[in-house]
């Protein structure tokens, strides 16, 4: 299927290149308490492209650095977080490397216009004190010419496309439930139909039939306004349902990346093997595995592949160098000595 | 036979409000079941969130009394159960394994002594070296040890690791009955398969019954023998938790079964859920 080229980016450069691209991206906590230094490198060493209008998915279980990683893209870093290296640069915004590295009026114009965010935690988004008309005025009204009732207009038509109506708008965000409020967070993201949408995980505190529902409208907003998603969660099932590639995360490097349908139906990494081969399905109960070990800390991460001390297939080269991300077939790039075979770099 | 646990038309009501404006809620609204207790099992309780099925958990622990109904562990009422001597003798049968393991262990206090005191409380006799083997013991029912777990706090291990702490605690009274509230949701994908399975070893290597609450169908399906199906407080459906799931026959049931995220659905269409 197709999907119409932006048309309301008049600013948007033309061009069939990526939206984003990720380079070599560094970034770790550094953190000093009573003269014990402490570095953990929650970012190590990620590149991947996310195309126009696509969805692409990031995986990984907590504490592999999925939403260090988006906080990185999205230029929310506090210390102790620290960028150390690499690129992440927007084909709306170039010339910095990197929203974290433009100046702050440019990130000003550059958020909700052509970035912006959906996230875990509804309440944290929507002001309590304040009807959810102000909400709006406040993020978008900036963003959007014309007058106040032509605005007002425009987010009721915008409504509409979450199934909410007008009346949503003098209520306060307690008074709805927490469906209705992830609906409207996702309304004040793409009211201003931006080029970039990042989600971390939008649907993790919603109960299961909402959780349908709720992605159904993401991917519905989406193919109508044309944004490209960057879209992390740690559960499968919403990535085999939404995503169109999927990248799988492990202790803060990038292990896997393909189509989601490639990564479910053959899985090369083993901690994806594993990762897919454990889901439960419903009508079938053939005794599953869990993985042996648990994450390693990334404070003190084990020498060479992060993966190899839970590894079936790890061998000696595993534990002394890196393994780098290498092409398999089109589209479809795996870190791993197993799969790649083990030449030295 | 005789019944492990009897729930008798069980109802709990929440007033809400003051004297002028009380609102009730209906928590859980007349729910009867029983668990045999020469039959070990797997008993699922499944609902949303604000179905009841977690004020039903804790009416199953006597942390809450339910409004009307009864329920009787081993053939005692629960409401008579009352004195702290009582309790000690409830809570040695009865044990519990919640959501979220890093709140349910004080993060200033080492895991051990945790053990150490649960195990002292409830068999009173034994000195260091035979408290040090029963909880030797409980750890290693659930893939750990004690070398492991010495003087660390809880912030050192990961929620997989807790979540088993959690479990070799509860074993440590020798229970007959575990429930568990959600005790996989907050536990990684690659650890959430071996606390799972952990749960079947008990149920058939110890014969220790598991109320297990959740809301997820999968690994629901996976483990239970039986299940419930609640929506607002009331058991919309209930029966062999295969034969539910696979074939629901409420409509709720199936909006639920409806609403599972299955794996295969990127595999199978990968030109349904792809772009150019």
């Amino acid at each position: 299927m197709t999907i119409a080229a932006n048309s309301v980016g008049a600013t948007q450069p033309d061009g069939a290149g990526p939206i984003l691209s990720v380079s070599n991206l560094q970034a770790c906590f550094r953190t000093n308490h009573f003269g014990v230094h402490r570095t953990v490198r929650a970012v190590d060493g990620i590149s991947f492209d996310v195309g126009r209008g696509e969805i692409y998915g990031l995986a990984g279980e907590s504490s592999s650095g999925k939403t260090t990683l988006v906080r990185t893209i999205a230029a929310a870093i506090k210390p102790p977080l620290e960028v150390v290296g690499g690129t992440a640069e927007f084909s709306f915004l170039p010339g910095y490397d990197g929203l974290h590295r433009a100046p702050a009026a440019e990130v000003a114009r550059i958020r909700w216009r052509h970035l912006s965010y959906i996230m875990q935690g509804s309440m944290n988004v929507l002001n309590p004190v304040r009807r959810l008309r102000q909400s709006f005025v406040d993020f978008a009204r900036p963003h959007m010419a014309g007058t106040e009732r032509k605005f007002e207009q425009a987010v009721i038509d915008h409504l509409a496309r979450v199934n909410l109506d007008a009346s949503v708008l003098a209520a306060y965000p307690h008074e709805l439930s927490g469906g209705m409020r992830q609906r409207v967070t996702i309304a004040l993201a793409t009211i201003c139909r931006p080029d970039f949408i990042i989600a971390d995980e939008p649907t993790t505190a919603l109960d299961v039939i909402v959780q349908k529902d709720v992605l159904g409208m993401i991917r519905g907003i989406q193919r109508e306004i044309g944004s490209s998603v960057l879209f992390v969660t740690h559960d499968m099932g919403v990535h085999a349902h939404l995503t169109d590639r999927l990248g799988i995360m492990y202790a803060g490097r990038l292990i896997e990346e393909a189509t989601t349908a490639e990564i479910f139906r053959a899985p090369l990494h083993p901690y994806t093997r594993h990762l897919i081969a454990s889901l439960p399905r419903i009508g079938n109960d053939t005794p599953r595995k869990g993985l042996e070990g648990t994450p390693p800390n990334l404070a003190d991460p084990p020498p060479g592949c992060r993966f190899h001390p839970r590894c079936p297939l790890a061998m000696e080269v595993c534990s002394r160098s890196v393994p780098t991300m290498i092409g398999t077939a089109p589209g479809h790039r795996v870190a791993c000595f197993a799969v790649n075979g083990s030449e030295e770099p | 036979m005789s019944a492990l646990l009897d729930a008798q038309h069980v109802c709990k009501t929440f007033t809400r409000g003051g004297v002028f404006s009380s609102r009730r809620i209906h928590a859980v609204c007349d729910v009867s079941f029983r668990i045999e207790a020469e039959k070990p099992e797997i008993f699922t309780i499944i609902g949303e969130s604000g179905s009841g099925k977690t004020t039903l958990a804790r009416i199953i622990l006597n942390i809450e009394q339910p409004t009307s109904g009864a329920l009787l562990f081993d053939g005692i009422d629960l409401a008579m159960v009352r004195s702290s001597a009582d309790r000690m003798v409830f809570m040695h049968k009865v044990q519990p394994i919640f959501q979220n393991p890093f709140e349910a262990f004080n993060p200033l206090k080492q895991l051990d002594r945790y053990l150490f005191m649960t195990r002292r409380r409830f068999l009173a006799a034994g000195d260091h070296a035979d408290i040090d083997i029963a909880v030797d013991d409980a750890l290693r029912r659930v893939g750990l040890s004690l070398k492991e777990v010495r003087h660390r706090y809880p912030h050192e291990l990961s929620g997989g690791q807790l979540q088993r702490v959690a479990i070799a605690r509860a074993l440590l009274s020798n229970p007959r009955l575990i429930v568990a509230d959600e005790p996989v949701s907050m536990v990684d994908a690659s650890l959430r398969m071996s606390i799972v399975n952990l749960f079947k070893a008990l149920r058939d290597d110890l014969g220790i019954s598991i109320v297990y609450v959740t809301h997820d169908l999968a690994t629901a399906y996976y483990i239970s023998d039986r299940i419930i199906v609640m929506q607002k407080g009331i058991v919309v459906e209930s029966g062999e938790a295969r034969a539910v799931l696979n074939a629901p026959q409420h409509p709720y049931s199936r909006q639920l079964r409806a609403a599972v995220l299955l794996p295969e659905v990127a595999a199978a269409a990968p030109s349904a859920t792809l772009s150019p």
